[in-house]
């Protein structure tokens, strides 16, 4: 535990002198407010720029707080999401390529407080960023569109967050897994973001993947959620503590590849 | 102290390290010494448990966790450059299970007795070379280690910085056991009770400086002349197996061998004007190139 500790320290240290809690959070709220205010003012928006022929006309949808609440969350699901995971996917890797490693891997330390410490402050900053845009989404959806069940929105950030929580348990065990930070970034950007993607594409074919979640969450909006929320819910969370038990494992295997 | 056994290291076909045995006494600092690509730093990662070896055994006496008693600093050691180097000791002491309560105290301490008091509430990204160097053994020797491992300690540092590094090890040896490699010999030579030879990861030479040299040691004698011709006509006249580098003649003391006294009337005898002669016995250099080319 106290491993732990210090450890958490150093990595909290990083995150906070790298200003990573100013700007992670900023970008999700620019994020989150993007898309309530740009489909409200779209009629202006296209008069202003649209360069429109004589006589068009178009009729856009009439928008309720859920489909801006969908379409934050499609913003954090792949620009934030990419973000995310370009900041953790050198968390072990590179302090192994550039040899900051040693001087930790040859002292009694846990490998699991090494790996704990990595993922709670990535999880960390992963949560308060997207509490952070969504709490921006949710004010101007609020403003402009109408209000939202307060218990509901929680559900659907809880629900979200757990979703983060597996998304850098996947991108720390990849930095675990692999010696250099582009092959790890490369194979936690096909498995999460471009996962996304193709489960959005051709997901109709199976209802119970991780992917979904964050959809099934938001649905907690309009009353009511997909019957198989609780199932992908439980395998987010089992694949989860997999991938933390497998990313702990590669830590100590491969502290030997750490430069000396 | 700590004895190893047989250690040899592979990788895939390649040997790096080769039944490798030695024993370091406490109290005692001992040199590994060898060319580039000699397996030292594989030698040493072996030692601070970072390697696993491929057979052999490294064991030291009452201790469990060898990582424990270990202080290790590498050839270019790497610092967060977010910490200061008092939080850096500081975060070192505490994984090394120093005490919360303490760990502030022991790394203010050792950042004092290497000089870094001033520096020490600086960020290390600020920090030179020799500051880099000293913050590596502050770290290495905060938990108060029974063992220092030192992987090339002096070779990256600047004349200066290598004098106060010779300085602060000295002082240390007082207190530990000392393991440092070096292809530095002049170091070697000032500071070792024990050498150990590696070439191509096999241990070639150990014992102690006086029994090394005393093994190596072909005396010999150097005269120096004021011309370089003198010098050539001498080594052609003496009959003796000289060898004439510039204005000077080394003579390989071999079988007939002429005592100084000899030598000299023979000189004084001559027109030759000589500036210098002396008896030279083999640095540690010689015997490194001697050993090092077999």
């Amino acid at each position: 535990m106290s491993n732990f500790l210090t450890l958490f320290q150093k990595e909290f240290r990083e995150a906070w002198r790298g200003f990573k809690f100013l700007w992670m959070p900023l970008l999700f709220i620019f994020l989150g407010i993007s898309d309530p205010i740009t489909n409200y003012f779209m009629d202006d928006i296209l008069a202003a720029v649209g360069n429109l022929p004589e006589g068009f006309s178009i009729t856009l949808p009439e928008l309720l707080p859920i489909d801006l609440l969908l379409a934050s969350t499609g913003q954090f699901q792949s620009i934030g999401l990419i973000v995310l995971i370009a900041t953790t996917a050198g968390t072990i890797s590179r302090e192994r390529q550039n040899g900051t490693a040693t001087l930790l891997y040859v002292r009694p330390i846990s490998f699991t407080a090494l790996f704990m410490s990595k993922w709670v402050i990535a999880s960390l900053l992963g949560i308060v960023s997207a509490v952070a845009g969504y709490i921006g989404s949710l004010y101007y959806t609020a403003i402009l569109y109408g209000t939202v069940d307060a218990g509901a929105f929680v559900q659907m950030l809880a629900t979200y967050c757990v979703w983060i929580l597996f998304v850098t348990a996947i991108t720390v065990m990849l930095s675990a897994m692999f010696k250099t930070t582009a092959v790890a970034l490369v194979i936690a950007t096909l498995l999460l973001p471009i996962g996304l993607m193709i489960d959005s594409a051709i997901g109709s074919y199976w209802t119970v993947a991780p992917w979904k979640l964050a959809t099934y969450g938001v649905q907690f909006i309009s009353g009511s959620t997909s019957e198989h929320y609780t199932m992908t819910l439980s395998i987010t969370i089992v694949l989860t503590i997999l991938a933390i038990m497998l990313g702990i494992v590669f830590s100590k295997k491969n502290a030997a590849t750490t430069k000396i | 102290m700590i004895t190893v056994r047989n250690l040899t290291k592979t990788f895939g076909e390649h040997t790096v390290v080769s039944d490798v045995s030695f024993t370091l006494e406490a109290h005692t600092s001992t040199a590994l010494i060898g060319p580039n690509g000699a397996g030292k730093t594989t030698v040493l990662s072996m030692l601070t448990g970072l390697l696993a070896p491929t057979s052999g055994t490294v064991e030291m006496v009452g201790v469990k966790d060898m990582r424990t008693a270990i202080g290790f600093l590498p050839q270019y050691p790497q610092f967060f450059p977010w910490l200061t180097a008092l939080e850096f000791t500081e975060m070192t002491a505490k994984l090394s299970g120093v005490t919360s309560k303490e760990a502030k105290k022991e790394a203010e301490r050792v950042l004092a007795f290497v000089g870094l008091e001033e520096a020490m509430r600086k960020k290390t990204a600020t920090f030179s070379g020799g500051m880099k160097q000293r913050l590596g053994i502050a770290q290495a020797i905060v938990h108060k280690p029974k063992v220092l491992l030192l992987d090339e300690p002096v070779s990256a540092l600047d004349p200066i910085g290598r004098r106060e590094m010779m300085n602060l090890l000295k002082e240390l040896q007082q207190q530990t056991t000392i393991l440092y490699s070096t292809h530095i010999l002049n170091d070697a030579e000032e500071m070792t009770d024990q050498l150990l030879f590696l070439r191509k990861g096999i241990l070639v030479e150990q014992g102690s400086l006086t029994d090394v040299r005393k093994k190596f040691d072909a005396p010999r004698y150097k005269i120096d002349f004021e011309t370089e011709e003198e010098a050539l006509q001498f080594a052609s006249q003496s009959q003796l197996h000289a060898t004439v580098i510039g204005a000077s003649v080394s003579i390989e003391i071999i079988e007939d061998v002429p005592t100084m006294k000899q030598l000299m009337e023979r000189l004084v005898a001559s027109t030759f004007r000589v500036k210098k002669v002396e008896r030279v016995t083999a640095s540690l250099e010689e015997i490194f190139l001697e050993v090092a080319g077999r």
